[in-house]
């Protein structure tokens, strides 16, 4: 628990020294504003070079159709800037030799792992969530007609965040494995867009973790029993990715 | 306080130590010495913990360190040869957070960190980003990070390494002071005259293998080849040569006036060879006895 504490304390810190807090936030939340204003404005914009059959696609968005094409840039985008800006969490300290001095007075490999991953899956939460209601404030203001709710929104970031929280395990734990930090990025990078593969094939895609993606856009049904399987699979692929990192950082040499 | 039997480690096909045993005993300044590559920042990073090995046994306070690691690397501190911080926090905040680790009460600790600062003569640049600090300024730091909660053990790897000659001398009157303190020192350097100044106990280290360990006094005592340096008011004549049938003396060296004896055993020359000397009936201006340093005695048992 004191390290768990203590790293808790230095990641806040060095979140804020290193501008990841700000990284992340205009990542996540700078596309909650721009999609909806770029929707709307594009027609605009537009409209003496775009052919007339074009311009009413853009001017047929609803509000739904907005959220979803939101949550699209989202996934493409934001997960690009987490990745990226994540990838060293634990490699760059391991590399650097940081964990000489903590290590050797006795820091706990457990509270290391935890004290990262509960502080980064925190934050891109609360900015997710930040995100998702930012953009049903503009969706709501900017176009009309759908079914978007508050509800629907608060279901639909949580299948996000559930999602982000699996993919920043998978970070962490690679992170534990590899030396470079850009070796961890590419990996999950790779691994998140790779696997929305699978939800072109129904027999298999609710047991993957784009199909929480998949169910985030499905507004009318965000939260069904097709969710049980892949809420299951996540948690204990959290659970196991977390327990082999710490596991890795028990029995890794850090000098 | 430290026993270490056949600690052998292996970098993939290289063998970095080769089944090394010695003891450290409780409240002294243990000296491990050789050139760069034996094998000694590789045996304090297993002391500490902070890597593996493949076979042996370490006893530290008595209890078998791979069982209780935990537990025993929190009585002991630690610096590195080369100390790693976050760069973006000042001294203050880097001990803060070191404290927060090893966890001893918040409430006491803000003056004792503030004490901690001040040993190291760190006071100006507390509050100026580590990251802007000097290698001198670093390790000033990393000590201040290993002295933290009073270990037992302090583990010191070329702790004078990065200092300035004032910093170094400061240094060194530090670990004496420790002595008194009963903390047990175990000291990698190999600037010999600052493990000639204040180590109990000599472990010289080469290519991985312990090539001896001794007591700084007995190791003057066993390595020791003294020479008897004689000056003489005019050139002693042949009989001179007569000392060389004398057990105690090895042999001799004649250059003009002076005569150089190389002794056998010093204890029985210091009492017999004025008396010698005086048999050849040749005034002496100067006699003075060359002692060897432990730089000699390094030299001499790493080309054996």
């Amino acid at each position: 628990m004191k390290t768990f504490k203590a790293y808790f304390k230095k990641e806040i810190l060095e979140a804020v020294r290193s501008y990841k807090y700000l990284i992340l936030f205009s990542g996540i939340v700078f596309w909650a504003i721009m999609n909806p204003l770029m929707i709307k404005l594009m027609p605009l914009l537009l409209k003496n070079y775009l052919p007339t059959d074009l311009s009413v696609l853009f001017s047929e968005y609803t509000i739904d159709a907005a959220f979803i094409d939101f949550m699209g840039n989202l996934f493409e985008i934001g997960t690009l800037v987490i990745v990226f800006s994540l990838m060293g969490l634990i490699s760059n300290e391991v590399y650097s030799k940081k964990l000489v001095f903590p290590y050797s007075r006795g820091a706990e490999p457990a509270g290391f792992v935890t004290a990262k991953y509960i502080h980064y899956m925190f934050t891109i939460s609360l900015f997710i969530l930040v995100a998702f209601l930012t953009n049903y404030f503009y969706t709501t203001r900017l176009f009309e007609g759908g079914t978007l709710s508050i509800g629907i929104v608060l279901k639909s970031s949580l299948l996000y965040i559930i999602y982000y929280a699996l993919l920043l395990s998978f970070l962490i734990f690679l992170s534990s494995l590899f030396r470079r930090g850009l070796v961890v990025g590419f990996s999950v990078a790779i691994l998140a867009y790779s696997l929305s593969i699978f939800n072109r094939f129904n027999i298999i895609k609710a047991y993957f973790p784009n199909y929480l993606l998949y169910k985030a856009a499905d507004l009318g049904h965000v939260f069904d029993n097709s969710l049980i399987p892949i809420f299951i699979i996540s948690f204990c692929m959290i659970i196991i990715l977390i327990f082999f990192s710490i596991l890795r950082m028990r029995k890794i040499d850090i000098a | 306080m430290i026993k270490v039997a056949n600690l052998v480690k292996n970098y993939r096909n290289v063998e970095a130590l080769k089944a090394i045993s010695f003891e450290v005993d409780k409240g002294s300044v243990f000296g491990f010495i050789g050139r760069n590559g034996a094998g000694k920042t590789t045996t304090m990073n297993i002391l500490t913990g902070l890597i593996r090995f493949n076979s042996g046994k370490i006893f530290i306070k008595g209890k078998d360190f791979l069982k209780h690691k935990r537990e025993l690397v929190k009585s002991v501190g630690y610096l590195p040869e080369t100390p790693a911080f976050y760069n973006y926090m000042n001294a203050y905040q880097y001990l803060n957070f070191m404290r927060d680790i090893i966890g001893f009460d918040a409430e006491k600790s803000g003056k004792y960190i503030k004490r901690l600062i001040e040993m190291v003569k760190l006071t100006k640049q507390a509050k100026r980003r580590i990251g802007g600090y000097s290698r001198g300024m670093k390790q000033r730091l990393a000590l201040a990070v290993a002295f933290m909660n009073n270990p037992e053990i302090l583990f010191l790897d070329e702790p004078a390494s990065a200092l300035d000659p004032e910093g170094r001398l400061e240094m060194l009157e530090l670990i004496e002071s420790l002595k008194n303190d009963r903390i047990t020192i175990f000291i990698s350097t190999h600037i010999l005259n600052d493990a000639e100044r204040v180590c109990d106990k000599i472990c010289i280290i080469d290519e991985g293998k312990i090539i001896l360990t001794e007591d700084l006094s007995q190791l003057y005592k066993t390595y020791i080849q003294p020479i008897f340096d004689i000056e003489f008011e005019e050139e002693p004549g042949k009989e001179v040569n007569r000392l060389k049938k004398l057990s105690w003396i090895e042999g001799i060296k004649r250059k003009g006036r002076r005569v150089s004896l190389y002794i056998k055993d010093i204890d029985y020359a210091k009492k017999e060879v004025l008396k010698e000397i005086s048999k050849l009936k040749v005034n002496i201006s100067s006699y003075q006895i060359r002692k060897s340093t432990l730089e000699d005695i390094f030299i001499r048992i790493i080309k054996k």
